[in-house]
């Protein structure tokens, strides 16, 4: 016995003051916000960053040519004046005041070189595929170039907002490397991985120096967990990922300053077409009646979402107001499918009309939003069966098509040509994401012309058919557009919120004069 | 000692192929494409067919498991297919904090069970052996990531003791020990007064009390002892549940180990990154044995090997 | 005697569980899928005892329904893991040579895999449902009963009435299902009841990875995960589930321990 005991207390000590020697988490610098993140960002690289904390906090540390501001419009950063010279050539000034943060100057040399990175696929860049319209780019002179088209291809533009790295950057995949500087309002101090990422104020940046010294993102997975900590004082701002009920706990218990802005966010059901009974546009009109959007918003979301009249999200400049709705009527639903020929067989017994898989990824709030639409569907004699898949397997089957309905969200629209990858009928997977098949020759004459136009206005008018059409055939259902929940200690000032969620109002952000 | 030692080798290969075996089956045959999930929505067929190229993913299935092997054995575990590091650093980064939460609650459940369960065992059958078995079972029925949320709500906010989660001093690891190693405490309790009570009950003790030995050296010498080495072998078995656990109760606890790091991976099925996480796991628990077994054939080296 | 009182206070327990189960629909006083999105997140009322869910459904009723799904699981997932992991053993103890040695590696490899991860894998093959959960649990959870039976075997080869019914000319399976079998049925009983125990609260840990039975179907370990994010605002969500896993587990511990002190000692 005294040996194997004298084993053990050596691992415990060992044990113990290997606990002891770390730091504690106390000697946070002053003056750093905190705040709270879901997942550790992949890449923060804006050539590869794809997962939203790589995009929200690479906005922090890099500039684009054009930036969405806080109405969702495209207003210019390091572009100082962006003209179309013709119908597929774009010339761009930059301005000449901004330095990276290593000091260097940002110049044509570096913008040309960030997206001719993306296009060399040695680099194994996620975002080639977005540059595929962009034939090349000139540098014109030292603060000047151009962008050639192959063709007129107005949502290009979205293609602006590319974070810009300084030439000859290592590409990540090939070379790890740190992230490369950027020229943006914060640097990257530090990346403890799967700890926390510490962003420290750029003394070089161009425009207004930020208030806060700096912020750090912690990384905690769980949303229960994010309001315990934020209760503890330990968090300063959280947004979104939040469970609805513990917005008013967290306003009654913490004090915390608590809002929830409209955003741009759109849940849906997506519809396969090529199912037999799915196919049928009175069933798909009968399930958008059937389902009770309202009280769904009300009771599961408490608020936290706006009900979605159509596709594109109010604040999109495209949105069109005036499409056909389909409200909560349960007796129109029913008489739909009757006239569709699927009668139910037993009135309102238990025996259904037909039945459907509905699937869903397995995150709490979205399964019981699938009960609660299974619930609401047997009421017009539609049995669903709700299927719940971890992320990856279920994103495998809706890319192969393998669903009747599921549901999922558009994150981060800017562009109404979305609507062409979605629903246009070349857009069958695996080329594009038009999941349920759906094919309609004049939504296709549309969308096609709407993404060759340069107009705004006349491609307003072009997308407002586009979403009229779309409101009456039904390939989605729309459920709602989800706000942005933001929740704040009081003394943390001047944080607006952006309708996709951005962080980008960090660099104004400032403590409460008698804050910190 | 040698033979043995050489005899306990020679079984740990197939015991490290097969591992490996499974680490490759189980994260390629769980549906799910990182092509997909790297190259999000825009990306076009000709786009993923090549990027499937460039990782080798659209090699039969048996031809990358013998790339997996050969990689392994020349030490190379590949790299992130997210991140573009090399699955060695990663893991190796990370490590080092789970390791720390699995020894610490590894060594709270002993601590807590030992004692626990010689109080048990001696006084067995009385309330105090009661209330013992009752802790353990509320140890066996809470699940992690119920307990987890429990214990940060009590020793945290409302009676402001502990930090509610992250890796820091040593107060921070005090929760989630607590909270992955209840559950193997449970268990060591009932094991050991079992094999307590087994122990007190077989003849050598009850000759060796017969031949007039003080109670306490009967204790000391054969029902401790004999108790303290099934002890050992139980925890080192249980370790790799520990090191299950450690999945969970690293998510909830927001701890920066890879545990958490291999859900992550799994979530995203980066491939190399799962496999290097996997292995690492399971190679500390073969190890772990393996040095228990040698510690055991030590301390008694009565034991024999083989049949 | 006070053994004796316990194990019957434990069978007591289970037996209220199992006929609570078993009659669900009649003991319940509601339907336990039935909503009432106004009627959410109650404490306790006249209508609901112990309350109401997020989605407005009756919890006792869940609860009720929920041992059904619970005790479901437990009990299938041990006859499972007892089928594979008794023939495992029997052949790897009994026969010795290469099978005993390929089926102990077995075992040590998928010992030396987290478990946790396994039941990922076979339920994202084998996508979502009841019957998958039960089989993901019953691949990992055989290996403990397969060890069990083949040390004890393995001691009980050598005894006089083995060798004896050996010597007689004894066919192997005769002697493995007349004479060995009976033997291990004790410790195999004792290991079983932790073993349900156990699986009803791995069913829960599925359902925390988003693995466990398809919504909306109750079951306890569901129904604390779903619970998990309202610990602040409605306690009662996990509460009451809770008490009940305990209750079982506690219930089959009594049962198991009784049991362990009649016959594991006697068997020996």
């Amino acid at each position: 016995m005294p040996r194997s005991l004298y084993f053990f207390s050596i691992g415990l000590v060992f044990t113990v003051s290997l606990a002891a020697c770390r730091p504690t988490h106390s000697d946070q610098p002053s003056g750093y916000l905190v705040a709270a993140i879901e997942s550790y960002p992949l890449q923060l690289d804006p050539r590869y960053a794809t997962d939203a904390n790589g995009v929200r906090i690479g906005n922090l540390i890099y500039n684009s040519l054009l930036r969405a501001d806080s109405q969702s419009r495209l207003r210019p950063e390091l572009a100082e004046s962006l003209r179309l010279l013709d119908d597929r050539t774009y010339a761009v000034d930059l301005r000449q005041d901004v330095k990276f943060q290593n000091g260097q100057v940002l110049t044509a040399a570096d913008v040309k070189f960030t997206y001719e990175s993306i296009l060399d696929p040695n680099n194994r860049s996620p975002k080639r595929g977005n540059l595929k319209p962009l034939r090349a780019i000139d540098q014109t002179g030292p603060y000047q170039l151009r962008f050639h088209l192959s063709a007129p291809h107005s949502p290009f533009i979205e293609q602006l907002t590319l974070g810009i790295v300084p030439a000859n950057s290592r590409s990540n995949l090939a070379v790890p490397t740190q992230a490369p500087p950027g020229s943006g309002p914060f640097m990257l101090e530090a990346a403890d991985p799967g700890e926390q990422i510490t962003l420290r104020r750029n003394p070089h940046y161009w425009e207004q120096q930020p208030p806060l010294a700096g912020v750090i993102f912690r990384i905690i997975p769980d949303a229960l967990v994010r309001v315990l900590e934020f209760k503890k004082g330990n968090i300063d701002l959280m947004q979104n990922d939040i469970e609805p009920d513990m917005v008013p706990w967290l306003e009654k218990n913490t004090g915390a300053d608590v809002g929830a802005y409209p955003g741009t966010t759109f849940q849906y059901i997506g519809i396969n077409l090529t199912h037999p009974i799915l196919k049928n546009v009175q069933v798909r009109r009968a399930l958008a009646y059937a389902i009770d959007r309202e009280s769904l918003v009300t009771h599961l979301l408490k608020g936290i979402g706006t009900v979605a009249g159509g596709v594109l999200s109010p604040l999109n400049w495209a949105y069109e107001e005036n499409v056909e709705h389909w409200p909560y009527d349960p007796e129109r639903a029913k008489q739909l499918l009757d006239e569709a020929g699927f009668p139910d067989p037993d009135g309102d017994g238990p025996l259904p009309r037909f039945r459907l898989s509905f699937k869903t990824t397995n995150i709490d709030l979205r399964r019981r939003v699938a009960e609660a639409i299974k619930e609401q569907l047997q009421k017009v004699g539609i049995e669903l069966d709700v299927r719940s898949y971890e992320w990856a397997a279920f994103y495998s089957d809706i890319k192969k098509g393998s669903f009747h309905l599921y549901s999922l969200a558009w994150v981060g629209i800017l562009d109404p040509d979305i609507l062409f990858q979605i629903f246009h009928s070349s857009s069958f997977p695996p080329a594009g994401d038009n999941r349920g098949h759906y094919s309609n020759p004049e939504l296709d004459r549309l969308l096609e012309q709407g993404r060759a136009t340069n107009n705004q206005q006349e491609r307003k008018q072009i997308y407002a058919r586009a979403q009229k059409l779309l409101a009456r055939d039904l390939p989605y259902v729309p459920l709602w557009w989800w706000k942005n929940v933001i929740v704040k200690k009081p003394i943390v000032q001047n944080f607006t919120p952006y309708p996709d969620g951005e962080m980008i109002s960090l660099k104004q952000t400032r403590w409460a004069a008698n804050g910190q | 000692m040698k033979r043995y030692l050489l005899y306990r080798l020679a079984l740990l290969l197939p015991t490290l192929f097969g591992v490996l075996t499974l680490v490759f089956l189980f994260i390629h045959l769980t549906p799910g494409d990182p092509v997909d999930i790297m190259l999000g929505e825009t990306a076009s067929a000709a786009d993923r067919q090549e990027l499937r190229q460039i990782l080798g993913l659209n090699q039969p299935l048996a031809q990358q498991y013998r790339s997996f092997l050969i990689n392994f054995l020349r030490g190379d575990l590949g790299r992130s297919l997210y991140e573009g590091r090399t699955v060695a650093a990663m893991v190796t980064e990370r490590y080092p904090a789970t390791l720390e939460l699995a020894l610490c609650a590894m060594s709270a459940a002993l601590l807590i069970s030992f004692p626990l369960a010689i109080w048990s065992a001696v006084r067995r059958g009385r309330w105090t052996d009661r209330a013992t078995l009752m802790f353990s079972l509320l140890g066996l029925s809470m699940p992690n990531f119920w307990l987890g949320p429990l214990v940060m709500i009590i020793f945290s906010i409302q009676l402001g003791w502990l930090p509610v989660s992250g890796r820091g001093g040593a107060d921070h690891l005090v929760l989630p020990a607590l909270t992955l190693g209840l559950g193997m405490t449970a268990l060591l309790i009932r094991i050991l007064r079992t094999n307590l009570l087994r122990v007190m009950g077989e003849d050598y003790v009850q000759t060796a009390r017969a031949k007039g030995l003080s109670e306490r050296s009967v204790w000391l010498k054969h029902t401790l002892r004999n108790a303290l080495l099934s002890l050992v072998t139980i925890a080192s078995l249980q370790f790799g549940s520990l090191l299950a656990g450690s999945l969970i109760t690293e998510t909830i606890f927001s701890w920066p180990g890879i545990g958490r790091l291999t859900m992550q991976a799994i979530e995203m099925r980066d491939y190399p990154l799962v496999q290097g996480c996997v292995l690492m796991i399971s190679l500390s628990y073969v190890f772990l044995n393996f040095i228990t077994d040698l510690i055991y054939k030590w301390v008694d080296p009565r034991i024999t090997y083989g049949n | 005697m006070a053994t004796r009182l316990w194990l019957y206070a434990g069978a007591a327990l289970l037996l209220l569980l199992t006929s609570a189960a078993l009659f669900a629909p009649l003991v319940s006083p509601y339907n336990p899928l039935q909503q009432n999105l106004e009627q959410d997140l109650i404490t306790h009322s006249a209508q609901h005892l112990l309350g109401t869910d997020k989605l407005g459904r009756d919890m006792l009723s869940r609860i009720i329904f929920g041992a059904r799904i619970s005790l479901l699981v437990g009990a299938s997932t041990v006859a499972l893991s007892l089928l594979i992991g008794v023939g495992v053993g029997s052949l790897s103890g009994y026969v010795g040579g290469i099978a005993d040695l390929l089926f102990m590696r077995l075992i040590d490899i998928l010992m030396a895999f987290p478990g946790i991860l396994l039941a990922i894998a076979f339920s994202a093959v084998l996508g979502p449902g009841l019957d998958h959960v039960i089989l993901a649990l019953a691949l990992i959870g055989w290996t403990g009963y397969a060890r069990l039976v083949r040390g004890e075997i393995l001691s009980l080869r050598e005894r006089d009435f083995i060798s004896a019914a050996r010597a007689l000319g004894c066919r192997p399976q005769r002697i493995i299902v007349l004479h060995l079998l009976p033997n291990l049925l004790p410790p195999l009983l004792i290991q079983a009841t932790f073993g349900l125990a156990a699986a009803i609260v791995a069913e829960g840990s599925l359902s925390f990875l988003g693995l466990g039975v398809s919504p909306p179907t109750p079951s306890w370990g569901s129904m604390l995960n779903e619970g998990r994010q309202f610990l602040l605002v409605a306690p009662h969500l996990t509460t009451y589930p809770g008490i009940a896993l305990m209750l079982t587990v506690f219930a089959l511990n009594l049962v198991g321990d009784a049991l362990q002190d009649r016959l594991g000692n006697r068997s020996r």
